[in-house]
């Protein structure tokens, strides 16, 4: 009797908490089609907020930075995050007890720390040497930064994960190292190799505040210029981008949800 | 891999080959770290000890004006505001921490009773919101409490609020803003734990006629440390540096650490101020790590943190 009456009160519990969790979410989406502009009240269905995006250039040059951005920095950080995360199993019974501790740094560093040494430390180089002009450039690395870690954890779990004796078959039947890594290497972890790209793209996309202090004046992000939109005065036009980016976000999230599943299984 | 039987000189050559592996391998990204984020994380210490200059850029001498700025004594003698500051962020840590707590754990037990097939995708659920970006996430709550809105008309009528106000800017909205932003980052470590629990505990506590109370206390909760544990450090530890929520929930009365950082390396601020304050955040997040890793391993758990 009490068990139930338990159960049922973490039901509705559970339930509230739902609807807490995506209540924001809804309401961003649901006023991206209102006609009118108020903030507060809906009062019909309109695309007109839509069809504003398409005519705002600096929304569209927003999206191209953000697309540009997540697309190369994620496929420098795979390149390099794959040979850590290879260099990493390959040497696990070395003393790697440092390297582990530099890979965690990108994860625990509070990510306005982040933002603002890298920040500081370009500004300073670029008055000494005139290098690191902030902009597309200089955000890339700071993304490829705290993208590493997470493509060479993902890679290293998949090695660990294999039988040892694949490794010294492939050796074994005198493969070279080059045909080693195209015909037994990369096959088997390309799955990993998927999922770790897709990561990186949606923390590429997600990343807000290591982007605002690694930025220059011509390269705002969508969510760089919805932040100035914000704090310029709310517009209505913020709601249809970040319905848009939601649905974005999410589908790239599955996409490595499925190759992530994939990978273990 | 066995040397023996291999002769000393092709054993010292594989040696040297191992060496270059590694090189090849780890080396490229353990640079990329080092110089683009131990470097630069050095350089702001540095900038900490030295003397703010004329554009907020940081001049010698090394003087330790900044900590004392931090800590209230200006040129115009001490006054509270950057001590309010530093108090308001532990205190919306504390509290918003607390409160995840309080929403977590019973959704994470309820999430591990549940049916098995469900498991993943309730929690998926949970996690979801978390990955839309964290501006329009709050931007979102913007749209919920701002005056006008159904929230703040309840408000008005309990008298919580003077009538024509919002529910936000106020210390309460970041608060609110804090606890949604991680949530999750409190389900997902518990729910581990409870996954694991060992049921024949809690069923021997029952035997010997232990109350629910009891039962729970010695059987259930022990078994669940490390992963609360592991979710305090994930939420408390990103709560106290948080920039976003404060900046567009807390208006200027609700300013927390993470702004009166960032507020310094904007417009000729204070550098300097600014990178004292980084210091006390990464204070903070080495001692929170390490206070986790002790507690972890006295508990006798020490890889249960989840990333």
């Amino acid at each position: 009797m009490r068990k139930r009456t338990l159960k049922r009160g973490l039901t509705g519990f559970w339930w509230f908490t739902l609807a807490f969790l995506y209540l924001p979410l809804a309401v961003v989406m649901l006023f991206s089609f209102n006609a009118s502009n108020s903030a507060a009240r809906f009062t019909g269905f309109s695309w007109r907020w839509y069809e504003r995006l398409l005519g705002n250039e600096e929304i569209l040059s927003a999206f191209a930075n953000s697309m540009v951005l997540a697309i190369v920095s994620s496929l420098i950080a795979l390149v390099v995050g794959c040979l850590i995360g290879y260099g990493m199993y390959r040497h696990r019974h070395r003393k790697l007890g440092w390297l582990i501790v530099l890979i965690y740094l990108p994860i625990v560093l509070p990510d306005i720390v982040f933002g603002i040494s890298e920040m500081a430390f370009f500004v300073q180089i670029h008055r000494l040497t005139g290098l690191f002009q902030p902009g597309l450039g200089t955000m890339i690395i700071a993304h490829v930064t705290f993208q590493i870690p997470f493509v060479a954890l993902i890679v290293y779990s998949r090695f660990v994960g294999l039988d040892p004796t694949l490794f010294e078959a492939a050796k074994d039947l005198y493969a070279t190292p080059a045909k080693r890594v195209v015909h037994f290497m990369l096959p088997t972890i390309k799955p990993a190799l998927i999922s770790a790209f897709f990561l990186s793209f949606t923390l590429s996309v997600d990343d807000f505040v290591i982007s605002f202090f690694t930025a220059g004046p011509e390269s705002a992000t969508l969510p760089i210029y919805i932040w100035g939109a914000i704090k310029k005065g709310v517009s209505p036009e913020i709601n249809a981008i970040a319905t848009l980016m939601i649905g974005a976000v999410a589908i790239a999230a599955i996409i490595s949800l499925i190759f992530s599943r994939r990978r273990q299984a | 891999m066995s040397y023996a039987g291999v002769t000393p000189t092709a054993r010292s050559r594989a040696m040297v080959q191992e060496s270059r592996h590694l090189l090849f391998t780890v080396a490229p990204g353990a640079a990329w770290i080092v110089i683009f984020l131990v470097l630069p994380s050095a350089y702001l210490m540095g900038v900490a000890f030295m003397t703010n200059g004329p554009y907020g850029l940081p001049e010698m001498p090394l003087s330790l004006a900044s900590f004392e700025r931090l800590a209230g004594f200006g040129f115009l003698g001490w006054s509270p505001g950057n001590l309010y500051t530093l108090l308001r962020s532990l205190w919306q840590t504390l509290v918003s921490t607390g409160l995840v707590v309080l929403v977590a754990y019973p959704i994470a037990y309820y999430i591990s009773t549940c049916r098995e097939k469900w498991r993943p995708i309730m929690l998926l659920l949970v996690v979801v919101p978390s990955w839309t970006n964290q501006v329009i996430r709050t931007f979102g709550w913007m749209n919920l409490l701002a005056p006008g809105t159904p929230l703040s008309g309840l408000a008005e009528g309990l008298g919580l609020i003077p009538p024509n106000m919002g529910l936000y800017p106020s210390n309460f909205a970041v608060t609110l803003g804090l606890v949604y932003n991680f949530l999750p980052f409190m389900v997902l470590p518990l729910y581990a734990a409870f996954e694991k629990l060992d049921t024949a505990q809690v069923e021997a506590a029952q035997d010997l006629y232990a109350s629910p109370v009891r039962a729970f206390w010695h059987a259930v909760f022990p078994q669940t440390l490390p992963g609360l544990l592991a979710g305090i450090v994930l939420v408390a530890i990103p709560a106290f540096g948080m920039y976003v929520i404060p900046e567009l929930l807390g208006g200027g009365k609700g300013m927390m650490l993470g702004n009166l950082v960032a507020n310094q390396f904007s417009g000729g601020a204070n550098w300097p101020l600014g990178a004292a304050g980084a210091i006390l955040m990464l204070i903070a997040t080495f001692v929170g790590l390490f206070a986790m890793r002790r507690i972890g391993k006295r508990l006798g758990g020490g890889e249960e943190v989840v990333i």
